[in-house]
């Protein structure tokens, strides 16, 4: 509410400054209606000034004033007629452009930030992003110290566990790679370590499980067989190979084996789905050869492309997000969200289903 | 001298400068631009060897290799062909292997060319015009989702 | 809510110079002062209005607002304070406003300065610059909005271009854009005059101090560009003919060009026509070097923004603006009277003859810009139009101008006397000469082009000095009393001296970079890298850890002759956030010279890549541009332009001295 009374006093401002210098008329006097003549009379002024203060040579001051003089007889002998600041015309004009100014400049003004500001953020200022701030100003001296500490003892391995997560959330993966395998070197290896280690190698391929991050999981399933991460991203592993029975199957034995309202479980579950769909296509095209990544990418660009070009209902849009999700590309998935709420930005039900899609996704967090 | 003759004068003189321009630019138009190629095009265009070009495309992974005081060796490819580099200098801080660079210099055979100059993109969203444009062409482009711009 | 209330402002701007551009012509067409006087108020108001929108930015930058889309793409809350705000222009959008931010400075200061110009020029005046400021408002509001929010606020931004962070970026922007920007009053009070018909020595009188303005902070910029260009790109190069350099380069010979043309105009009412077509073809190319830096046309390090929508935008503001005025111009130009006579050999003789040499350079300058740009548009052949192709086409035309100058700043106006002021420089002819042999002597066999440019930047350092003497001093003339005449010259005399005598220092600087010399080695601690007389000897390599970035540091001392001269750290950085690395050399300045080391890869063995540099008097370059900048400032500071005072031949001869 506060905001709209200030706006609405900057635009009755703004209109004030073109209102206030054509309601001066009636203090305008003879002189002053003839500017030109004016303007070279105040010059002769200025030259005498000059001259008394001793900044001009008399006899350049005598030049400039001669000079000036001639321009001010030739400007009277021309305009002394037309000048019209008085009368009926010259009111009617005033008239006009102060109509003008009162329509234009609130019209524009609001017509302009309704269409591109943002009124409603006013309303609910973004009171907790300021503590993130200051929490992420406090991480960053924190970081800092310990890349400090550890710059100079590089095999505490306890430093290097402490700040990879950090690293995730500030968004280094590639540090965050490192730090987890200096930990995993110094403090030697355990399951949640090894698992977590693996997970930022996938983080850092963009969701891809490499055969290197396959064994750093297989590793710590061979530490600690229920290690729920691990084995999560093993199942990955085995549908990104291709391989969805396996796949499945890994999928299955890890709800069983979550306990109830595991934080993972609903990923798994949705991820177990996403195969249930996939299978069913291949399934349903005789003969098909079995779906590789390849295909499901030409696919996922494909549903990408057509949104882009023909434009898609939100559930459509939220299909390609998950597609995205699903496959690990989060960057493009991120893009997508931005994308579908320009797209939907009128549509406040749509930018629900897009939202409670990224929050789903985790798209929104930077965190993993 | 009369109005007309100044006037004439003037002209005269103008004319002459801009002639004087007008040749010097022709005759650098011809001598002095260079033209950019990739590693296809030299071999489709048959470009002569001595000729002065730049040469795009993408640096083969696993190529560059380094001798004594900076000299340096590496492969520009793109999708169908190569061409051996022959470099001395500082490299620029974004040279990668399998990333784009312009190399400008002279083509000494039809596979091996001596750079004077190397310029790589110059941040992560950035490839060498050039570069993405044939490699747009040739079908190899992959990039474009990344090297959008974030901001609407 | 700052930044709503901003981005508020900016729209209400755009509503204030659409008011800015109608009721003012109209006042102007009517006569009618009081409509006119609405164009004071109102460019003060859209100034208030832009300069609040900026600084609802600026705090936003500050405060890391990470609820603003451009706040996450160009920043960072560990970036340094001066880093966030330099940030804000930093970046396509913000660039852009702070553009309009100087064009609305213009405007109001314009607007203040009612009592140097006549009311109807000024009315017409400030609603072209509003004409202008609708254009390029539209241009952010629609196209490259600052203010956009995103929500949820991420919680780290993406930070700027390390490139960009540089004290050089907190600098260089703004001055350029004083110099593009400011051209645009030039050109505003050119439209003025076409839209009225009437043009005079009064409104070259009243133009000359705004581009003498623009011309002097364009000078800056260019010169701060360069020399940050030279110390952070890392090849020791500072003009690269990168189309981006090229971009401001024209719009400073136009302008260069504009400035001695608008003296003739003052002095002699002659060349009204051709004043008024560089006043318009100036804004035009610095309009062009927006079009050209900001559409992502040309892909450099300067190209925020890649985005057609953008491109064809600002296309359209071109054609609008540069077409609307020339068909302006060919409209009313012929109904401009034709002014004073002259002779060929005279001051103004030779000011037409730099104004050729100028534009025709320009022109060059121009073709080599645009010609890859329309081949491949036309053909699909791509092409690079390097440093050879200018160095070709433009030094041909500079060397004479430059070697003609001395002796059109000795000539007389209206009839001059070619043999007669040959004469009064005859020293200076002299002095050079013999500076020049005595360098190929002192040399031998080095570079033919560094004597030579020597010798021709020492010949006007003294053929501009040679106006003072030759002014103040006569043989048999007591040193105090000359003293006094010199100190009681004009300023504007005094201005263009120094001007001159500034092109004349970087001619020098630039002749000498034929001695630089360069070493090139991989080498281990304690090892040394050579170059000329120079050598650096690497002590050690060292990590250090900085707020946002990792930095490999190399510290070197340096030797001259092997005697030792100090130390200097070269820097191998990683930006983290954008995992950039960025390479920032050693710079030692010894005398006018420095010598630079640029790092190449730190290898695992611990052995570096080194490129040593040393460039003599390399300093010069630059200098000589800050003293060509001071040369406009003390002109600037004449008090006869402002108030106007004639200065005819048939006064008194220390009176008469032509104001330059």
């Amino acid at each position: 509410m506060v905001i709209w009374i200030i706006l609405l006093l900057m635009t009755a401002a703004a209109v004030m400054a073109v209102l206030w210098p054509l309601s001066r008329h009636r203090a305008l006097t003879a002189e002053q209606l003839d500017p030109d003549t004016q303007f070279y009379r105040e010059q002769i002024a200025e030259i005498e000034r000059d001259r008394e203060r001793g900044v001009l040579l008399a006899s350049e001051a005598e030049a400039a004033k001669v000079e000036a003089g001639r321009r001010l007889l030739r400007s009277t002998g021309m305009t002394a007629d037309t000048f019209a600041a008085l009368g009926e015309p010259a009111l009617r004009r005033r008239r006009a452009a102060s109509a003008l100014a009162l329509s234009v400049i609130p019209i524009i003004a609001l017509a302009l930030y309704g269409a591109y500001g943002s009124p409603q953020l006013l309303t609910h200022p973004p009171k907790e992003q300021a503590e993130g701030q200051r929490g992420s100003l406090d991480l960053m001296t924190a970081v800092s110290q310990i890349e400090a500490h550890l710059a100079q003892n590089p095999q505490d391995g306890r430093g290097w566990e402490v700040v990879a997560p950090v690293y995730i959330r500030m968004g280094r993966i590639e540090d965050a790679v490192k730090a987890y395998e200096a930990a995993v070197r110094y403090l030697g290896p355990s399951p949640d370590r090894l698992a977590n280690y693996g997970e930022v190698m996938v983080l850092a391929k963009d969701g891809l499980v490499s055969s290197e991050a396959q064994r750093v999981f297989e590793q710590a399933v061979a530490l600690d067989s229920t290690s729920p991460k691990a084995r999560y991203y093993l199942a990955v592993a085995a549908e990104q190979d291709g391989q969805f029975d396996k796949a499945k199957r890994a999928y299955g034995e890890l709800l069983a084996a979550s306990p109830e309202g595991a934080p993972w479980a609903n990923v798994v579950r949705q991820r177990l789905e996403g195969l249930g769909a996939e299978q069913s296509v291949a399934g349903a095209q005789e003969n098909a050869p079995q779906l590789g990544a390849d295909d499901i990418a030409r696919m996922v660009s494909g549903l990408a492309e057509r949104l882009e070009t023909r434009g898609g209902s939100p559930d459509e849009w939220a299909r390609l997000i998950r597609s995205y999700a699903v496959l690990g590309q989060r960057d493009k998935a991120k893009a997508a969200v931005e994308r579908a709420r320009q797209v939907l930005a009128q549509d406040d039900d749509g930018v629900r289903t897009i939202d409670a899609m990224a929050r789903e996704m985790k798209l929104i967090d930077a965190g993993p | 001298m009369t109005r007309k003759q100044r006037r004439l004068t003037l002209i005269g003189f103008a004319g002459a400068i801009l002639a004087i321009a007008l040749g010097l630019v022709l005759y650098a138009m011809n001598d002095t631009i260079v033209f950019f190629n990739s590693p296809a095009d030299i071999q489709a265009k048959n470009v002569p060897p001595g000729t002065r070009i730049r040469l795009g495309g993408l640096v083969k992974e696993g190529s560059i290799q380094r001798g004594d005081d900076q000299q340096i060796t590496f492969e520009v490819m793109d999708a169908q062909s190569e061409i051996r580099v022959h470099y001395q200098g500082l490299l620029p801080d974004l040279f990668r292997e399998g990333q784009g660079v312009v190399a400008e210099g002279v083509l000494e055979s039809a596979t091996v060319f001596r750079a004077d100059s190397v310029l790589a993109k110059h941040d992560e969203n950035y490839m060498p015009r050039e570069v993405a444009d044939t490699l747009k062409k040739q079908g190899h482009w992959q990039g474009e989702a990344n090297a959008a711009p974030k901001t609407q | 809510m700052f930044v709503e209330a901003g981005h508020f402002a900016l729209a209400l701007a755009l509503g204030l110079s659409l008011i800015q551009f109608v009721v003012p012509l109209w006042g102007a067409r009517a006569n009618d002062p009081v409509l006119m006087s609405v164009g004071r108020a109102t460019s003060l108001a859209v100034f208030v209005c832009i300069a609040f929108s900026f600084l609802a930015l600026t705090v936003a930058y500050v405060t890391s607002d990470f609820s603003v889309v451009n706040v996450v793409a160009n920043s960072h809350s560990a970036k340094p304070l001066i880093y966030k705000i330099s940030g804000v222009w930093g970046n396509h959008e913000g660039s852009m406003l702070l553009w309009v931010l100087i064009l609305a400075l213009f405007g109001a200061v314009v607007a203040l300065a009612r009592n140097s110009i006549p009311l109807r020029l000024q009315a017409n005046t400030l609603a072209m610059q509003g004409a202008i400021t609708i254009a390029f408002l539209l241009f952010i509001l629609l196209t490259s909005n600052p203010f956009t929010r995103s929500v949820p606020a991420p919680a780290e931004g993406q930070d700027l271009n390390p490139l960009l962070q540089d004290p050089g970026l907190a600098i260089h922007p703004p001055l350029l854009y004083i110099g593009y920007v400011g051209f645009s009053v030039s050109f505003a009070f050119a439209i003025a005059a076409l839209i009225d018909g009437r043009i005079d020595a009064v409104w070259a009188r009243i133009v000359r101090p705004w581009t003498l303005g623009a011309w002097a902070f364009l000078t800056l910029g260019i010169a701060m560009g360069s020399y940050w260009a030279y110390y952070e790109l890392g090849w020791g190069g500072w003009w690269f003919w990168d189309p981006v350099e090229n971009a401001s380069l024209m719009p400073w010979l136009a302008g260069t060009a504009l400035l001695h043309s608008t003296v003739v105009m003052e002095k002699r009412d002659a060349l009204k026509v051709w004043t008024i077509l560089l006043a318009i073809l100036t804004f035009s190319l610095s309009l062009l070097g927006t079009f050209l830096v900001r559409s992502g046309v040309l892909t450099s390090v300067h190209s925020f923004a890649v985005d057609p929508e953008r491109g064809t935008f600002i296309l359209g503001i071109l054609i609008l603006i540069i077409g609307g005025s020339l068909a302006l111009f060919a409209w009313r130009a012929p109904l401009l009277k034709q002014g004073g006579l002259f002779a060929p050999v005279s001051r103004e003789g030779a000011l037409v003859v730099n104004n050729l040499f100028l534009a025709t350079a320009c022109a060059t300058v121009l073709i080599g810009t645009l010609y890859p740009l329309a081949l491949e548009v036309l053909t699909g052949e791509k092409i690079s139009v390097g440093a050879p192709f200018f160095n070709f086409t433009f030094l041909p035309l500079i060397v004479p101008l430059l070697l003609l100058l001395p002796l059109g700043q000795t000539l007389a106006w209206k009839r001059g006397n070619f043999l007669g002021t040959a004469q009064r420089l005859y020293a200076v002819f002299g002095v050079s000469l013999i500076a020049t042999m005595a360098l190929f002597a002192f040399e031998y066999g080095g570079p033919v082009a560094a004597p030579l440019g020597i010798g021709l930047g020492v010949y006007l350092v003294l053929g501009s000095l040679n106006e003072i003497v030759t002014r103040s001093w006569s043989r048999g003339t007591p040193l105090s009393v000359a003293w006094r005449r010199a100190a009681n010259l004009p300023r504007s005399t005094w201005g263009a001296v120094l001007a001159h005598a500034g092109v004349g220092l970087t001619v020098i600087g630039i002749a000498a970079t034929a001695w630089g010399v360069e070493g090139l080695a991989t080498i281990r601690s304690g090892e040394r890298v050579k170059a000329g007389d120079y050598e650096a000897r690497l002590e050690r390599v060292m990590p250090r850890i900085e707020a946002n970035y990792r930095e490999d540091v190399a510290v070197f001392t340096i030797f001259r002759q092997g005697q030792e001269l100090g130390s200097l750290e070269s820097m191998k950085r990683l930006y983290v956030t954008r995992g950039m690395p960025t390479t920032e050399a050693g710079i030692m300045t010894v005398g006018l010279g420095q010598v630079y080391v640029s790092l190449g890869e730190v290898a695992a063995d611990g052995s570096v890549g080194v490129r040593l540099y040393y460039k003599p008097l390399v300093l010069l370059i630059w200098i000589g541009a800050l003293v060509m900048a001071l040369g406009g400032g003390v002109s600037l500071m004449d008090r006869r332009l402002r108030i106007g005072a004639p200065a005819r031949a048939k006064m008194a001869p220390s009176a008469a001295v032509p104001a330059e």
